[in-house]
């Protein structure tokens, strides 16, 4: 094993501990543009955790995978997000109905579920533990921050960041799936952002205001 | 060379469309387009049928599954499109919500409908499951009122992330499949995935991690009871004829999608933990949906919980597995699709009259509107499953697979819950169809094009529900032959 397999094996066993604080900064974070550089500094750890597996695996399919994320995750989703903030006007905080620690306190016992609940797949799924786990506490991170921010553009990045755990555990498990299809998902998730953003310029044309919480017409 | 037609002709149309200024039109090409369609999926099933499995390259793929699906896919949106060039006359020309963004949303929505069902690999297809909502969703938020546009956030959310576990369901049957030795080129394609599954036996954990992502992954997109917070909204906001589309083909796709993963997981592990799964999900949807239609207030809320109630139904088919369960389920999917297009479309005329949805302020539609009174009469009967229409036999086949494979707690809940639903459906419409309305409908006469959209859809269900026409049954046998190698 040359010196550059080496040092991306090491690179990739302890990029998990990086994730998770992304992970624990994402639920500290009280602007919602912090949240979106947090998510664009994840994406970019996802981004080199592909290129040290494709080449230890020696695959050029990975490297565009690696393009693809680089270029969607890294540069053209934050900066679709970070352009909706702007152009809204609106007040910026990410008005979460959990104070700053306690978020933090919920992440971090997030993450210590996560690293219990892969604990029996990791013989069958194979992987690394840390990185099962790492999968695992952005899933369950995204989906926390999905309930407890109020902001429309927070469920969109807490939605993100679920979406890169799912991607993460791909990563982990299989190396990587068919060219074409990481392509097409690749490009569901920027349609998808795209539409979002829309649907948020919408929700602020017709209510006046971007809180999902006082959306509750249709309950029942 | 069959199937790139059905495919790409609503691509071209929604091109088309998009570049039509008059809407006029519009109208006209989007009523060409979808005869075209019609006729070339009418050409794909038949090539299907006397040729068997047909495949396009790696990607492109359509066995009798398919084309059974296709058939209530092609029959039901040209009535939709005909539906709608008779509703959509007063739309107002607002961003993303003009006719010609309705009628280019549309033929992207069915394009991504078809790639669903003509995948040939796991992976496109929860491509272009994901793309459906996508499509979808400005149609959910067409009229752009806070409602609407409620309905549409809340169904691009809550299908994105449901759509997201199925992903990891998706990962986990490609990793199973390469475990157990097929190639990782491959590995996705279900022809391939289909023979290789006695094969894949040794990964019996892994098969059940995926199935579970797979069921509530894609069971969110079905409307399953808990994921279903986004069916109701979605199918009350959205404008009649695209919830004729969502009831009765979205959900028929999604669960296309489910039947697809099923096989693979019953012939590899054996039918016992994916149809339990799905008779468990099936039950929950149908005794919490039956229930909670009988408070409703608003026609497409009532309408949307039935879809629930229906899915559940077809789900607790394809969990008692069999012939008679499979049976069943497929030949349900289609006659609910018949009905509840044509409840939807009465609903949409309804509207159109009295202005409003709340079935306590609609009153003497029998006298006023005597149409739409009958084709409600028609749609309510039909939805109960009451003879002779075609959903009590497809209910009649499901009961009968429950008692004879000895699941008599399905089968109570299920004649029980239908029971509720007959009383609750009762209820409601008998409330609107009595009695003497204080306004004056605006439009007592129905127009010739919803005269005839109706009436093929009460000529359906008669004709299902009495006799199985040869053709029809050469389809079906098709599909079963794809789940029961």
């Amino acid at each position: 094993m040359g010196l550059f397999e080496t040092a991306a094996a090491k690179a990739l066993a302890s990029s998990g501990v990086f994730l998770f604080m992304t992970v624990l900064l994402i639920a500290a974070a009280k602007r919602i543009s912090t949240c979106i550089a947090l998510f664009s500094v994840q994406s970019l750890i996802i981004t080199a955790q592909i290129i040290a597996v494709s080449r230890m695996h020696h695959s050029t399919e990975g490297f565009v995978i690696a393009g693809l994320v680089l270029s969607v995750k890294v540069i053209a989703i934050p900066y679709v997000l970070y352009r909706i903030v702007e152009e809204l006007k609106a007040p910026r905080d990410v008005s979460s109905s959990t104070s700053s620690s306690q978020s933090v306190f919920i992440a971090a016992g997030l993450i210590l579920l996560s690293f219990f609940a892969v604990r029996p797949y990791v013989g069958v799924l194979g992987g690394d533990q840390a990185m099962l786990a790492a999968a695992v506490a952005l899933v369950l991170t995204g989906g926390f921050l999905m309930v407890s921010r109020k902001k429309a553009l927070m469920q969109v990045v807490g939605l993100l960041v679920l979406d890169n755990g799912i991607f993460l555990a791909a990563l982990t498990t299989t190396f990587g799936m068919p060219l074409v299809i990481e392509i097409g998902i690749v490009f569901d998730l920027l349609m998808g952002v795209f539409l979002m953003g829309l649907f948020v310029f919408r929700i602020r044309d017709t209510f006046d205001h971007l809180d999902v919480s006082k959306l509750r017409r249709l309950r029942g | 060379m069959v199937l790139l037609f059905p495919l790409f002709l609503p691509l071209a149309g929604a091109l088309l469309v998009f570049l039509c200024r008059n809407p006029r039109v519009v109208v006209r090409v989007a009523l060409t387009v979808g005869t075209l369609e019609l006729a070339a999926i009418g050409i794909a099933v038949y090539s299907i049928h006397s040729w068997g499995v047909l495949q396009l390259g790696r990607y492109l793929r359509a066995d009798g599954l398919t084309s059974f699906f296709l058939i209530s896919l092609g029959l039901i949106s040209a009535l939709v499109l005909v539906y709608s060039s008779g509703y959509l006359r007063h739309v107002p020309e607002g961003r993303f919500s003009s006719l010609r963004w309705f009628y280019g949303l549309v033929f992207l929505f069915l394009f991504t409908m078809v790639a669903v069902y003509l995948s040939a690999n796991l992976g496109m297809m929860w491509i272009f499951v994901e793309a459906t909502t996508l499509a979808s969703a400005l149609l959910v938020g067409f009229y752009n009122t806070e409602g609407a546009v409620e309905a549409g956030w809340k169904y691009l959310i809550v299908c994105t992330v449901g759509i997201a576990f199925a992903l990891f369901g998706t990962i986990a049957f490609y990793l199973a499949a390469v475990k157990g030795g097929v190639s990782p080129q491959s590995a996705l394609d279900w022809g391939t995935l289909m023979a290789a599954a006695p094969g894949l036996v040794g990964g019996r954990e892994l098969l059940k991690l995926a199935f579970v992502f797979v069921a509530v992954g894609y069971g969110t997109k079905v409307g399953f009871v808990p994921m279903h917070s986004w069916l109701p909204d979605a199918h009350a906001e959205a404008p009649s004829p695209i919830s004729a589309l969502l009831s009765a083909v979205l959900l028929n796709c999604a669960m296309y999608a489910l039947l697809r993963f099923d096989a693979i997981t019953s012939r590899a592990i054996g039918s016992g933990f994916s149809h339990t799964l799905l008779l468990i999900f099936g039950g929950v949807s149908l005794a919490v949906a039956s229930l909670l239609m009988i408070v409703q207030r608003d026609l497409k809320r009532l309408l949307a919980y039935s879809s629930i109630e229906h899915m559940g139904i077809v789900a607790i088919g394809i969990g008692l597995g069999g012939t008679l369960g499979l049976l069943g389920a497929l030949l349900h999917t289609f006659n609910h699709s018949i009905a509840k297009t044509l409840l939807f479309f009465t609903a949409g005329n309804v509207r159109e009259n009295f202005g409003t949805l709340r079935m306590e302020r609609i009153r003497g539609m029998a006298l006023s509107l005597p149409w739409a009174g009958g084709a409600l009469i028609v749609g309510g009967l039909a939805i109960t499953g009451m003879p002779p229409f075609g959903l009590f036999v497809s209910e009649l086949v499901i009961l009968t697979a429950a008692f004879s494979t000895a699941h008599y707690f399905i089968a109570v809940l299920m004649l029980a819950a239908i029971s509720v639903v007959f009383g609750a459906l009762l209820h409601h419409f008998q409330h609107m169809l009595m009695g003497k309305s204080d306004d004056v409908p605006a439009q007592p006469a129905l127009q010739a094009s919803w005269l005839v959209v109706m009436g093929v859809c009460a000529l359906c269900l008669v004709v299902l529900g009495v006799h199985i026409p040869a053709a029809f049954n050469a389809v079906l046998r098709g599909a079963m032959a794809v789940l029961q190698p």
